[in-house]
């Protein structure tokens, strides 16, 4: 059905009046072949035919000619916006170009509103996503401020704690020292008097001063300078060492003590010999210690290289809760009621862990503790001559049995006292000085069997009077007597050497080895 | 020098960045105005190669934002020789948009030459985008650029790259 004249001709002005159509004919190369139109509104000065339509349109690149389409909206810088439609003919094909200004700046006015609507509803979701992040955040730091703060709530409340134990620790032995040795210097104090006193004294001075190689211990494994002192050793004499130790401790408190020594176990091991009775009289000593009713024992066996080592109680067991803090410094647990600085298991732990071996805890509260320690060890040949496995026999292997000469050097009066008193007993001769040169001058003349050398001494200290002895040819012992730790490069300058307070028939013993 | 022209489509979700990554590549100009791009807007520019003898002529139509294609936009698409999909690394979802609309494309037309840009990297400290949107980017288009049409940053060596993928392309077409 067409149209009425009238109404097709009013049409036709007005839309060619609107959208003021230009048409083109372009080949297949879109080879501009004529056009029809008005081109003045697309700014196109030079549209003629011959030339490549593309150059002018540059939409028509790679636009299909071969088939109908409608492109809305092709905006470019030459000719505005436009609807482009594509008709179609044989080998060509006509382009019908729109004006579409007018009706692109409206459509584009709408979707900038929508568009800017989105973008705020998409900002704000932004917001409220990083809002609901940050609180969590918020939460989560404050959480962990509170554990923080709680942590170190407990820390502290572990230290004063500690601070108090250790003064009741100590003041305990020195009120004994200072009131025994009141006692002994009472003018009427006879000689039963005098000996309980001096052996209280010795008591409660060993008792300090274990405390104080607690502490020292815990220090130096704190600032990983603890060394570990590797040699071979017959570990069933260790064993057999700790049984006899322990087993009178369990006996006092009414308890069993039994040590099971696997026959796997190499009885030539290499380790740290000191270390590991220190690890096992930890332990041990931490089972009899809680434990009220049953006993203690220890199972030794021997698996893949490791030393296996399981200390099993009927105390009253770890709980759940303390099993972990057990192992932190100055932590006891909830046990309460007993005696000690809270170091063990820490010093133990470390000691284990330096040894290159692992500790684990097994327990249930009210059920007793198993402890089981494995370190990795070397095994020795057993036919090795054993230095630690001969014991010495008391006096005989004190007393010197031929002539024989000690320099002492030590800036303490009571200490070159003290030893003038035993080595006098045990029968050698004797120089004493306080100071390094003088005994390096008289070491040199008067060439002494053996020098026993304190550390902490004014000028080069006595490892630099050991280091320039040697240098000056003096080629017989030196031990180190001293209060100072020595690190591994510091104890080559000696022969032995001693830790004040040292057990004296042990240094006794050692210097008549040394000189006879 | 031999003349090529090659048909360049700029498609993805609509505020990316589209219509500033074209004005960057052609002006090297960049405006701060978001103003929406209704149907399609072309643009050209000529790239020399003098080293293949070839005078390249880019013809770029920036088409409007979409995160889906209707029939009009498809029909812009016809006769591409390559595409540029362009994503907004502070929406998210403008990175999964045109991994739809990248398989939306693939379902109509031959694959072509792509290079996908993750736009505004100027305002990294405001991407929501991550690594795990990254990686879903990077297992549908084997080049991903971060682009920052306010500095320039990535934008004249992502579409070079594209250009020289499509004469890659035409060289090895029979």
């Amino acid at each position: 059905m067409s149209f009425p004249e009238r109404v097709a001709d009013y049409i036709q002005r007005v839309i060619l009046r609107g959208s003021q159509p230009l048409c083109l004919l372009v080949d297949e190369e879109y080879q501009l072949l004529d056009f029809w139109g008005n081109p003045d509104w697309c700014e196109l000065d030079e549209l003629r035919a011959g030339i490549d339509a593309r150059d002018p349109f540059e939409f028509l690149a790679g636009l299909p000619t071969d088939r109908p389409e409608t492109l809305k909206f092709i905006g470019s810088r030459h000719h505005g916006v436009l609807h482009v439609h594509v008709v179609p003919e044989t080998r060509q094909c006509y382009v019908i170009l729109l004006d579409a200004n007018a009706e692109h700046d409206a459509v584009q006015s709408t979707q900038q509103s929508m568009n800017e609507l989105r973008l705020m509803h998409a900002r704000q979701n932004l917001l409220i996503a990083r809002q609901r992040d940050l609180i969590s955040e918020l939460v989560e730091t404050r959480s962990e401020l509170d554990h923080h703060r709680q942590e170190a709530e407990r820390v502290s409340a572990n230290k004063s704690r500690f601070i108090a134990t250790m003064s009741h620790e100590f003041r305990t032995p020195l009120a004994s020292i200072i009131n025994y040795a009141e006692l002994a210097k009472e003018p009427d104090a006879g000689s039963d008097v005098m000996q309980k006193s001096l052996e209280t004294i010795e008591r409660s001075a060993r008792h300090l001063s274990s405390l104080v190689d607690a502490l020292l211990d815990d220090g130096s494994l704190s600032a990983g300078r603890l060394e570990l002192q590797e040699d071979a050793f017959d570990c069933y004499a260790l064993f057999d060492d700790i049984a006899t130790m322990m087993a009178p401790m369990a006996a006092e408190k009414g308890l069993s003590f039994a040590t099971l020594v696997d026959p796997d176990v190499p009885r030539m091991i290499y380790t740290d010999a000191v270390r590991l009775r220190q690890v096992l009289i930890n332990l041990l000593g931490n089972a009899v210690k809680f434990t009220l009713e049953g006993g203690a024992r220890l199972v030794v066996a021997f698996k893949d290289n490791r030393l296996v080592l399981t200390i099993s109680d009927t105390g009253p067991g770890i709980g759940e809760e303390d099993q972990q803090r057990v192992f932190e410094a100055f932590e006891r647990g909830t046990r309460q009621g007993e005696t000690g600085a809270g170091l063990g298991l820490t010093i133990t732990l470390r000691l284990v862990e330096l040894m290159g071996g692992e500790m684990s805890l097994d327990s249930v509260l009210g059920e007793g503790c198993t402890i089981t320690v494995q370190i990795p060890v070397a095994v020795e040949d057993a036919e090795q001559p054993l230095e630690r496995a001969v014991l010495p026999i008391p006096d005989a292997n004190t007393q010197a049995t031929a002539p024989r000469s000690v320099l002492v050097c030590d800036d303490d009066e009571d200490m070159i006292a003290l030893m003038e008193h035993y080595l006098h007993r045990s029968g050698y001769g004797l120089i004493t000085t306080s100071d390094t040169s003088d005994a390096i001058a008289k070491t040199i003349k008067f060439d002494p069997d053996l020098v026993l050398m304190d550390c902490n001494l004014p000028g080069i200290g006595g490892v630099g009077a050991a280091r320039s002895l040697r240098q000056q040819g003096y080629d017989r012992p030196i031990v180190a007597l001293t209060a100072s730790k020595l690190s591994s490069t510091e104890q080559e300058a000696f022969t032995r050497y001693f830790r004040k307070p040292a057990q004296m028939d042990e240094l006794l013993s050692e210097i008549k080895r040394l000189t006879h | 020098m031999i003349s090529i022209t090659s048909k360049i489509c700029i498609i993805g979700d609509f505020a990316v960045g589209k219509t500033s990554v074209t004005e960057r590549f052609v002006n090297n100009h960049f405006s701060e105005k978001y103003l929406t791009t209704v149907g399609v807007k072309i643009d050209t520019r000529e790239v020399e190669r003098p080293d293949l003898g070839i005078n390249h002529k880019l013809v770029i139509w920036d088409v409007a934002g979409s995160d889906r294609f209707d029939a009009a936009q498809i029909a812009y698409l016809r006769g591409a020789n390559g595409y540029v999909y362009v994503a907004d690394g502070t929406r998210a979802n403008t990175l999964r948009s045109i991994v739809y609309l990248k398989e939306q494309l693939s379902e109509l037309y031959d694959e072509l030459p792509t290079v996908a840009l993750v736009n505004k990297s100027d305002l990294r400290a405001d991407w929501e985008a991550r690594d795990e949107h990254f990686d879903v980017l990077r297992a549908q288009f084997d080049h991903v650029f971060e682009t920052s049409a306010k500095t320039g940053d990535g934008v004249e060596q992502a579409i070079d790259h594209l250009a020289d993928r499509i004469l890659d392309s035409m060289h090895q077409t029979p």
